[in-house]
């Protein structure tokens, strides 16, 4: 068993294994960079070290909604990198059986096709195991209908 | 037993002064097989290397690092013994003691990675032993010495020190008086021919031995002659010979005459005083401390938050200003408070400083090894190691100047023979030279006298055009993934770890890197690296709504922006004229507002304000909308590959808890101006 983030991004719900998460907080904006992809809002300061946030929203081809109250970033450590995402809303932790991870069916999402390593079924709920690294990860296009196919998720991340 | 805590923080401590020594050793073993093979000695390395494994020794052993001690002690044992002889060990001894000191460094690396020394090795020992059997050998036959200068003694024949030694024992004295020749004083009759005729009525000359001086009112032909002499006349009678005052005249005796011939640890005693050499108390006589790097940089750290507050307690106090509420004597203890804080940066800056030769000193054994595994001789010259630069930045150069080197006398600089069928002297140059560039930077120099780069074969490999410069060479070599083996071998180039080279000296120090080759001559890097990072001088400027940064030291001036006299380029394809051209100083400076640049949506009219930088020279305004005045920053870097974007070099704090973006113009100037990417940024 092991413990996961859950948090909502457009309606659909998302798993993250607690490892990679550094901490939450609410959203109070971020300071935008001329020149990085659309999906990055900016730059916000977490204990002195200068970390880009990522609208998962934009990230997966969704139009961009402005912050609520419920908004909240989420900050990741995978390897020495950190990088925070911007979620819609993020309350709870839950355990999950890593042997139950299914596949991803195929019509779930076209959108997140290549974000997702599985799925979990927790009774009536639909939770997307998100592939972190991938996510994170720069490409040259920043069309997400671009990405490679799910096959190709795999390929391992950080770039130089 | 003592808490694991107590040993950790110790050891930390001791693997620092443990390594310094190490690296001293190591540098001073080199000057001695320098010296050994022109044919000299030089005494004061072999002192130097007696003191750094002496200490070594001491300290490990208040640590417990048996293996260390053991070690350490043999060579000490060793070097003492010829310390003592007062000649140099056998030039075969050098490569023996080298591994004594790597030995230690290897256990010293293991205990810092919290692994247990492993024992002496047993070859080392054996070798160790070998020496000592010829070095007994010699102790047997030397006969006794003078207490004179090493670097005199090194200087008189066997049978000059015997020549001394009978005259003492004799009942002469020995006396050394010291000649600046001078025209003034060639005028008044006292020349060295003269000086020494004169003394030879009182004195018998022993040696004259010609040193050569700075410059200096003393001694005008930067040269003095030192007269080792014996005499039964008086001081005042050998001092009118030379033309100098008694009280400059030197004794010199035996020390055998007072050492006892039984004791031989006693020999020499005089010279190797073991309290002094006390590791402990050598540390507070010189008034040193070793701190942990990672103290400096929290030290820093608070700082950078100390200034943050400073801006956070400044907009307060403006905004009480705002609000009517008498704030001046608020205002004087801000500003002193500014004042403090900067001078407290200065104080925190120049403790993190060191000194280059830090650095370069390492260049030497770097340059030993490579040349055994690749066949190459090497003569390293080292040149202007004053200057001192951020601990930070001296770090991050190392790689690099190992990358650098080693390119040098793996592929550039030729065989031996291969030197001689090119009429080249057989031992390869390499110069590495340092020089401040100007407050802020620092220029480091790396030539080779080798074969120069190939143009052609490094376009070849790359499966590019012939770069036409050397700048667009030094592009190609530093292009990822260049492989260089290929290209270092058969055609002489260079490649490997360029990429590394240009990652660390441009994107993470902020400098400048240029090369210069010559196809057969040789090869030079220059590098121009800040000498501190972290904390600048720099303006603070509002554009569409967004604050940024930007370092006065890059900033040429700031200037206003005349929409009326500004020439608008004919509009492009959107119908939007995006570049004016300003008059400054009789030159056309184009004008690209900042925002355009960024894509960042703005009104109309804005951007009253330019600031100029240079950009390989020319000059380039940006315009903005408001100035908002100077403040020290600290940068923080943006590293991640998603917010690595040309023109933003970091991120700093302004008061606010929020980033503001450090902007690097020139480097946007730069980006811009590479021909059709300028329109296409601008559109």
């Amino acid at each position: 068993m092991k413990l996961h983030v859950v948090f909502v991004v457009a309606g659909v719900e998302y798993a993250l294994p607690i490892t990679f998460v550094l901490q939450m907080e609410s959203f109070t904006g971020a300071t935008p960079v001329p020149g990085s992809p659309p999906y990055v809002l900016g730059v916000v300061t977490l204990r002195g070290r200068v970390i880009p946030v990522l609208d998962l929203r934009r990230r997966f081809g969704l139009p961009a909604v402005a912050p609520t109250l419920d908004t909240r970033i989420i900050v990741t450590q995978v390897g020495g990198r950190v990088v925070a995402f911007c979620v819609d809303r993020a309350r709870e932790v839950i355990l999950l059986e890593p042997e139950r991870l299914q596949p991803a069916p195929e019509l779930l999402s076209e959108r997140t096709i290549g974000f997702v390593n599985g799925t979990y079924t927790v009774g009536q709920r639909l939770l997307l195991l998100l592939d972190l690294p991938r996510i994170s990860e720069s490409d040259h296009d920043h069309e997400p209908h671009a990405l490679p196919a799910a096959d190709d998720h795999r390929r391992p991340a950080l770039p130089g | 037993m003592t808490t694991s805590t107590d040993l950790k923080e110790f050891l930390t401590a001791y693997l620092v002064e443990a390594e310094e020594h190490v690296a001293l050793a190591n540098q001073r073993l080199l000057a001695l097989e320098a010296a050994q093979r022109s044919g000299g000695h030089d005494a004061r390395a072999l002192r130097e290397i007696f003191r750094s494994l002496h200490t070594i020794k001491g300290l490990s052993a208040m640590v417990g690092v048996e293996p260390v001690v053991a070690i350490a002690h043999r060579l000490e044992a060793f070097v003492r013994g010829y310390d003592r002889l007062g000649t140099a060990p056998p030039l075969h001894s050098t490569d023996v003691l080298l591994k004594g000191v790597q030995a230690i460094a290897q256990r010293l690396t293991a205990l810092g990675r919290g692994e247990a020394a492993s024992p002496p090795p047993p070859e080392l020992l054996a070798e160790l032993d070998r020496l000592d059997s010829t070095q007994a050998a010699l102790v047997e036959q030397s006969g006794p010495e003078l207490d004179l200068e090493p670097e005199l003694l090194a200087k008189l024949a066997p049978f000059e020190v015997e020549q001394a030694v009978r005259g003492i024992r004799s009942g002469e004295r020995g006396v050394i008086a010291e000649f600046f020749p001078s025209p003034d004083r060639a005028a008044q009759g006292f020349s060295i021919n003269s000086v020494r005729e004169r003394l030879s009525a009182c004195a018998e000359i022993v040696r004259v031995l010609p040193r050569s001086l700075p410059v200096s009112p003393e001694s005008p032909a930067g040269l003095s002659f030192v007269l080792i002499l014996l005499t039964q006349a008086s001081d005042e009678q050998v001092a009118s010979a030379v033309g100098v005052k008694a009280a400059t005249l030197k004794p010199f005796s035996t020390l055998r005459a007072v050492a006892s011939p039984d004791v031989p640890d006693s020999i020499g005693a005089p010279a190797i005083d073991d309290e002094e050499n006390d590791p402990l108390a050598a540390g507070v006589r010189r008034g040193i401390v070793r701190v942990d790097v990672n103290r400096l940089d929290d030290a820093m750290e608070e700082l950078a938050t100390l200034i943050v507050t400073r801006y956070r307690l400044a907009r307060a106090v403006a905004a009480l200003t705002a609000r009517g509420v008498n704030t001046r004597e608020l205002s004087d203890v801000v500003a002193d408070n500014a004042r403090q804080l900067r001078s407290l940066r200065a104080a925190i800056v120049r403790v993190r400083m060191v000194s280059v030769s830090d650095l370069l000193d390492r260049v030497p054994l770097l340059v030993r090894g490579l040349q055994r595994t690749t066949n190459r001789r090497v003569r390293v010259e080292l040149e202007g190691t004053e200057a001192e630069l951020d601990k930070s930045v001296s770090e991050r150069l190392f790689p690099v100047l190992v990358h650098l080197v080693r390119n040098a006398v793996d592929h550039a600089i030729e065989t031996p023979d291969e030197r001689v069928r090119r009429k080249k002297p057989e031992e390869g140059l390499l110069r590495i030279a340092c020089r401040a560039h100007s407050n802020t930077r620092l220029e480091l120099t790396v030539s080779d006298d080798g074969r120069g780069i190939d143009r052609q074969a490094v376009a070849r490999k790359a499966g590019r055009p012939v770069p036409e410069t050397e700048a667009a060479l030094l592009e190609l070599l530093c292009m990822p993934g260049l492989s260089t083996r290929d290209v270092a071998t058969t055609t002489s180039g260079r490649g490997m770890g360029m990429e590394i080279v240009k990652r660390v000296v441009i994107d993470e120090l902020g400098g400048e890197l240029e090369l210069a080759t010559e196809l057969g001559t040789g090869t030079t890097f220059t590098l121009r690296v800040p000498l501190t990072i972290a904390i600048v001088d720099a303006f603070a400027f509002e554009c569409a709504g967004q604050r940024f940064v930007v370092p006065v030291s890059t900033v040429d001036e700031i200037v206003e922006v005349d929409r009326a006299e500004a020439v608008a380029v004919p509009a492009n394809a959107d119908g939007r004229p995006n570049l004016d051209i300003i008059l400054r100083r009789g030159h056309a400076v184009p004008v690209v507002r900042l925002a355009n640049v960024f894509r960042m949506t703005h009104e109309p009219g804005t951007g009253q304000k330019a600031i100029i930088v240079r950009r390989a020279g020319l000059p380039i305004a940006f315009a903005v909308d408001r100035m908002l005045g100077q403040q020290e920053v600290v940068i923080r870097p943006m590293n991640d590959a998603l917010v690595r974007v040309p023109g933003v070099s970091g991120a700093t704090d302004l008061g606010d808890g929020r980033p503001t973006l450090v902007l690097d113009l020139v480097a946007l100037g730069t980006s811009l101006g590479a021909g059709g990417s300028a329109r296409s940024a601008l559109t």
